[in-house]
């Protein structure tokens, strides 16, 4: 009996995965080994609640008792990530066909929260490390020029000659927003992480949380990027096109 | 007044003391910022008697009043002092993100006095000044002494300028480096910080600038972004920066092939912008706030060594590829590389070292006064050993460490190839195809230097608009001489506003995107306070005449504003400017006279100083 080679394939994300993983990605399983197509990566998290079905699903089996050969689609266990992925067997020509299953997830994508929700994406070799992004989120909200109090910040290396914007990743599962015990964090519908001024006690248990440094404290108060509402002045700015707002869901827009 | 700090900051390293000081709003007004700041320092403030390396001479560092704003290539500084190189007047200017963070730091300008008794590095921070020791720091060169300073101080966002090791060696063609191996280059102000025993001086500030009417000055900002990004230059700017000027130079028949001998380059396509872009550019990057990232990350090989850096600007591409005979794209971007992280000018170190050759060739100069090194024309070896040399004072380098002048003078011949103006040394291009280029070389106050006028609408055959700014329809033509003095006037004004804005040049000059009108609405919205386009134009007029009063006072005029006999008497050979040769003396008698400045002397007269508002020191 063959062993068969599979395919397992992001197709949909509801929710809002941190990755982020993005429809279309995929990676292969030939025989023992698994393959990344060149430059692909894969949520860790995502692929192992995949994982113990796929040697199954390697073998042709008959029995009629048997539910593995039949499910064909399987979702991460991230609740606000709500990415989908399919299993598909690569035939020996190296056509990709969906294996004889039924299963359509039937969770309604309405109940997944921030249906609309978009993260700023920046390109490291876009970037030229002029700052001019820093600079507009300064004045805008702050109508004045200091970059160290913007919420966007490049890290440059000019040993490497390298620049890395810095900036909140419109975390799904927002760890500032936990932390916080004071109810002075929300999320606005466009992903952006609003501060209720009024509410925060500048006590900084967000911006410990924070993984990625985006959130800081300013003149005593909680300080983060708000994407602008939706409209970042720092993606219209910027010269060279390195940021950009990417749908949580699919790709950019 | 809002925009400029309002503070100056005085640092006396002999006593490891420092204060604060108001910056006069009479030098706001009357000299706008950075250079003019600095200028009007160095000639009513430095002691007269103060030579290049007395501890009395003072370094100052000045911005202007839209660093720190999102004006777009905002980004320069300008350091000055009188200059260990030349002996005359030193003023170097340099973008990254060094300049804005001396406004965010609080001062319009800081003032470096004394000499510290052992080597330290400054920390400008919060108000106050750290003297920290830097004898750790002695060995590493321009880049590695960033990062050092950054790791010490726990912050990438600290801005750090640096003098290199060939500047503690006592090279005096060393610039200040920052932002990586960005060169405030010439007249030897990295030797000026060095002597003060100066290691790098590192700025980290929290003052925000304001402007008065927030949203009309961003609006304005708004405004030029989207000029720029509609001007014929944008988008060759944006792949090439300055290294266009290979193959538009190669075109013209005016590049300074092997020392001034030859206008063209057979071997053009090998290291021009377009082959450098198209080759081995990874990505753009750019001074603070700038809408147009000239500066090319490359990623190449040069003898199986892999190669990261960034630049270079046409002055080191051509210095170390046609001026020194050699036509290897990955061979110039390595010395470029290698002057930047000594801390060495790459001009002048590619003016000795094509000076030499040239005398090689003419069998002046033997291989064996030359510690035995091949002198002939673009050999690679000997190019990188005299770049260790001098940087170290090495041996023959040791001759060659004081510049082209005193080079001829120690080795007691070879003056009449000394490729320099009042003691610096001369760019890239041959200035008997530019000849408004050749007029601002002669003139130009730093000594022979390109970037004190640019006037570069002779490249613009624009005859009617020449007529219309100029009088002349020739002003227009880069091979006329007609026109150029009132030409060289305009643009040496237009420079000085973009060096005491500290702006950059390549937008505000070369573009021409803003001029006094423009410039004087953008001070009212940022200050708010009434600025007229007329006030600021002879803003610009009264630098251009403090410095000459500066060159004055140390013995100069008409004189000296001369050039190398090569461009005088010999034409090129071939290309596109082969038979010219410069007629100076028509040029200069024009200038003298559109300054109001005595033809005779070429110093202003006391009219002209009395409409100027300016006193003789």
């Amino acid at each position: 009996m063959a062993i068969k080679n599979l395919r397992v394939t992001v197709e949909e994300v509801r929710g809002f995965c941190d990755m982020p993983m993005r429809p279309g990605d995929y990676f292969e399983l030939r025989s023992g080994a698994l393959v990344f197509p060149q430059g692909g990566r894969f949520c860790m998290w995502a692929m192992q609640s995949v994982m113990p079905f796929l040697p199954a699903r390697q073998r042709a089996t008959d029995d009629p008792n048997d539910w593995v050969p039949r499910v064909e689609r399987f979702i991460c266990p991230d609740p606000d990530g709500g990415v989908v992925m399919k299993i598909e067997v690569i035939d020996d020509d190296g056509s990709v066909t969906a294996a004889p299953g039924t299963s359509a997830l039937s969770s309604a994508k309405a109940a997944v929260p921030l249906a609309n929700a978009k993260r700023l994406v920046a390109d490291p070799l876009k970037c030229t490390g002029c700052r001019a992004c820093e600079l507009v989120c300064s004045y805008t909200h702050f109508k004045e020029y200091l970059p160290h109090q913007a919420h966007i910040q490049i890290v440059t290396d000019d040993e490497a000659c390298t620049d890395t914007p810095m900036t909140c990743h419109q975390c799904g599962h927002a760890k500032c927003l936990a932390a916080c015990q004071f109810g002075a964090i929300s999320r606005h519908e466009s992903g952006g992480i609003l501060i209720d001024t009024q509410a925060c006690t500048g006590c900084g248990a967000c911006a410990a949380a924070c993984p990625f440094t985006a959130m800081k404290l300013r003149n005593g108060k909680a300080s983060v990027c708000d994407l602008c509402l939706g409209k970042p002045a720092c993606i219209e700015r910027c010269p060279t096109g390195a940021l950009s707002l990417r749908s949580l869901k699919g790709k950019g827009e | 007044m809002l925009g400029y700090a309002g503070k100056t900051l005085r640092i006396n390293l002999t006593n490891q003391t420092y204060s604060v000081e108001p910056t006069p709003t009479e030098l706001m007004r009357g000299f706008i910022g950075g250079r003019g700041f600095n200028m009007w320092r160095l000639y009513y403030e430095t002691p007269q008697q103060a030579g290049p390396l007395h501890e009395d001479n003072n370094l100052y560092i000045g911005v202007g009043p839209l660093n720190g704003t999102s004006w777009p290539g905002a980004a320069r500084v300008n350091f000055s002092g009188r200059s260990p190189q030349t002996g005359n007047l030193g003023d170097s200017n340099v973008g990254g993100a060094f300049g804005p963070e001396v406004k965010y730091a609080g001062y319009d300008q800081v003032i470096i006095q004394g000499q510290a008794e052992k080597p330290v590095w400054l920390f400008i921070h919060n108000g106050k000044v750290q003297f920290n020791p830097a004898a750790h720091l002695q060995g590493l060169d321009v880049v590695e002494t960033q990062a050092s300073i950054k790791k010490t101080l726990g912050t990438p966002r600290v801005q750090v300028a640096v003098a290199g090791p060939a500047a503690h060696a006592g090279v005096v063609f060393t610039g200040i480096f920052c932002s990586g191996v960005r060169a405030a280059g010439r007249t030897g102000m990295g030797r000026l910080l060095a002597s003060k025993n100066v290691k790098a001086v590192a700025v980290l500030g929290h003052t925000a600038v304001r402007a008065a009417h927030p949203e009309k000055f961003e609006a304005m900002v708004c405004d030029l972004i989207t000029k720029i990004k509609q001007h014929p230059q944008y988008a060759g700017r944006l792949q090439m920066g300055t290294t266009f000027l290979m193959s538009a130079l190669n075109n013209m028949g005016a590049l300074s092939s092997k020392h001034f001998q030859e206008g063209t380059m057979g071997t053009i396509n090998q290291v021009s912008g377009e082959a450098l872009a198209e080759r081995v550019k990874v990505k753009n990057r750019g001074c603070f706030s700038c809408t147009v990232p000239c500066s090319r990350v490359y990623k190449t090989e040069y003898k199986g060594r892999k190669m990261v850096g960034e630049g270079p600007e046409f002055e080191g591409l051509m210095g170390f590829s046609g001026r020194v005979g050699a036509s290897s794209l990955e061979f110039s971007l390595s010395s470029c590389n290698r002057c930047n992280r000594l801390g060495l000018d790459v001009i002048t170190t590619a003016e000795v070292i094509s000076f030499c050759m040239e005398l090689h060739q003419r069998g002046m100069l033997t291989s064996a006064e030359a510690d035995g090194l091949d002198l002939s024309w673009g050999n690679e070896a000997t190019i990188a050993a005299l770049i260790e040399k001098i940087a170290k004072r090495e041996g023959f380098g040791d001759v060659l460490a004081d510049g082209v002048d005193e080079a001829a003078r120690k080795l007691g011949r070879g003056r009449e190839y000394c490729m320099s103006v009042k003691g610096l040394e001369l760019f890239m291009a041959d200035p008997r195809g530019l000849k408004g280029y050749a007029a601002g070389l002669a003139v130009a106050s730093r000594g022979g230097d390109h970037l004190r006028s640019e006037p570069s609408f002779e490249f613009s055959n624009d005859h009617e608009e020449g007529i219309r700014r100029y009088g002349a329809a020739e002003s227009a033509n880069r091979l006329a001489h007609k026109g150029k003095g009132r030409l060289l006037k305009d643009f040496e004004e237009r420079c000085a506003l973009s060096d005491s804005l500290n702006v950059c040049k390549n937008t505000l000059v070369n573009m021409e995107i803003m001029l006094w009108d423009e410039t004087a609405q953008l001070l009212e919205m940022l200050t708010g306070e009434p600025w007229h386009g007329d006030e600021v134009r002879l803003a610009c007029e009264r630098i251009v005449n403090v410095e000459r009063l500066y060159l004055a006072r140390l013995g100069m005029g008409r004189k000296d504003d001369t050039l190398p006999d090569r461009f005088l008497k010999e034409s090129l050979p071939t290309g596109e400017s082969a038979g010219q040769v410069v007629d100076l003396d028509s040029m200069l008698d024009e200038y003298y006279t559109a300054r109001g400045w005595d033809v005779a002397n070429g110093l202003p007269t006391q009219a002209k100083l009395d409409e100027l508002g300016l006193r003789k020191c």
